[in-house]
């Protein structure tokens, strides 16, 4: 379970009398109203244009049947993050509990020209930062060989964070992975096709910010 | 030897050379505008004050859907129509009647009610057989109330003290593990810290301080 701030290590000594308690009054709101959702990239960015308000609302009942096949997509992940979020959070049970700290858009390189995928980056466990990567359009490997998620640092693949299979280039995939390192802000991910020494590899897919 | 004419319009275009102090004093910053007159704008079909306003309010809106409806994917449904409405009918907001933010969150709720009748009644809303330790309507919504004065003024703050806010509240890092991540000394991650707390003081204060 998290541990929950402390309002003296937050604040120090430096303040007293009426602006400590208003801070602290703040301290208390904060924890009662838990994290702000992360918004979905469908959220993201307001819509460009006048029509597109009203392209948006009909767009919506267009969509409607695929949001219904999309939903089941979508409770896979849900389920997945909800799962981290029951133990973290003292506000278990909403989905808005669900903490994301980083959420990554990683496409395809040469070697996977149709690859997409999101990776998201959980709140915290004791020194463990558990992900949820959703990926589609890699190529099927040959048996015995993997997939591997390297957290990248100072522009190098720097410690893989796991491995996977894919069994049809066209299916998507929900996977559980975990980067049990002492994350920096600046960290990112690649998918690679590691040597068969376990080395990092050919990048496949690379965040596309990058 | 006398100028003919045309030479001498040339050298009466020419801007006569002022002079400037060596430090100009810098612009002063002009103000972020209100919701009131963001509103304004939008009813004049301004996109851009639609994006700021947008900007402001979106993850309050989600938060406040999320809590509601309990579904991501019908909470995103609801956001859109909440500010498809803004869009629709900001000229119908009347300062004198109260502040944006409260019409904005009247115009929210609405949205997500219409969202809630629409998908049925959801599998909370029906009456436990047994005595629940869960919170009850009025606590809920009070909750959400809280929810969204605090997650609106998060929006206030600056990008750096908010990101630092939200480590601290809500990652589980302590302090140093927040520098760490952030790769910043633990002094200006403190100070970052104080300072986003005595801002959210300000913008809540007369809400709910």
């Amino acid at each position: 379970m998290n541990r929950e701030p402390s309002f003296d290590e937050l604040v120090g000594g430096e303040t007293s009398g009426e602006e400590r308690e208003q801070l602290r009054r703040v301290h208390e709101l904060l924890l009662e109203a838990g994290p702000p959702p992360e918004l979905t990239a469908k959220l993201r960015k307001a819509p460009g244009s006048e029509p597109g308000v009203a392209r948006m609302q009909r767009r919506r009942v267009v969509k409607r049947r695929g949001l219904l096949l999309l939903a089941a997509a979508l409770s896979i992940v849900v389920v997945f993050a909800a799962g981290y979020a029951v133990s973290n959070s003292r506000h278990a049970g909403t989905s808005s509990a669900i903490g994301v700290t980083k959420t990554l858009q990683l496409t395809g390189t040469r070697q996977a020209p149709h690859a997409h995928a999101t990776l998201a980056v959980l709140k915290p466990q004791a020194g463990n930062w558990p992900m949820t990567l959703n990926v589609t359009g890699l190529p099927t490997l040959p048996p015995h060989a993997y997939y591997y998620v390297y957290l990248v640092r100072d522009g190098k693949p720097w410690a893989p964070c796991g491995a996977f299979r894919v069994a049809s280039s066209s299916q998507a995939l929900t996977l559980t992975l975990n980067a049990p390192y002492k994350l920096r802000k600046s960290d990112t991910w690649v998918v690679t096709r590691p040597t068969h020494r376990g080395e990092p590899g050919t990048t496949v897919m690379r965040p596309v910010s990058a | 030897m006398r100028k003919n004419g045309p030479d001498m319009e040339i050298a009466l275009d020419v801007p006569r050379l002022r002079a400037v102090p060596s430090n100009p004093a810098p612009p002063a910053p002009v103000p972020d505008p209100s919701d009131a007159e963001l509103l304004a704008r939008v009813a004049e079909r301004d996109q851009a004050a639609f994006e700021m306003l947008y900007g402001r309010y979106v993850r309050p809106v989600f938060g406040l859907a999320l809590r509601r409806l309990g579904d991501r994917g019908h909470a995103e449904d609801a956001v859109q129509e909440a500010f498809a409405a803004v869009w629709r009918s900001a000229s119908t907001y009347r300062p004198e009647r109260g502040a944006a933010g409260g019409w904005l969150y009247t115009v929210a709720r609405n949205a997500i009610v219409d969202r809630l009748r629409r998908n049925g009644p959801a599998a909370g809303a029906e009456l436990p057989e047994l005595a629940s330790s869960e919170a009850g309507p009025a606590q809920q919504a009070e909750e959400s109330d809280t929810a969204w004065h605090v997650h609106r003024a998060l929006e206030e703050l600056q990008p750096r003290e908010r990101e630092v806010i939200e480590l601290a509240y809500w990652s589980g890092l302590s302090q140093s593990e927040v520098a760490d991540y952030l790769g910043l000394p633990l002094g200006t991650v403190k100070t970052r810290t104080r300072s986003g707390l005595a801002k959210l003081a300000s913008v809540l204060e007369g809400e709910l301080l």
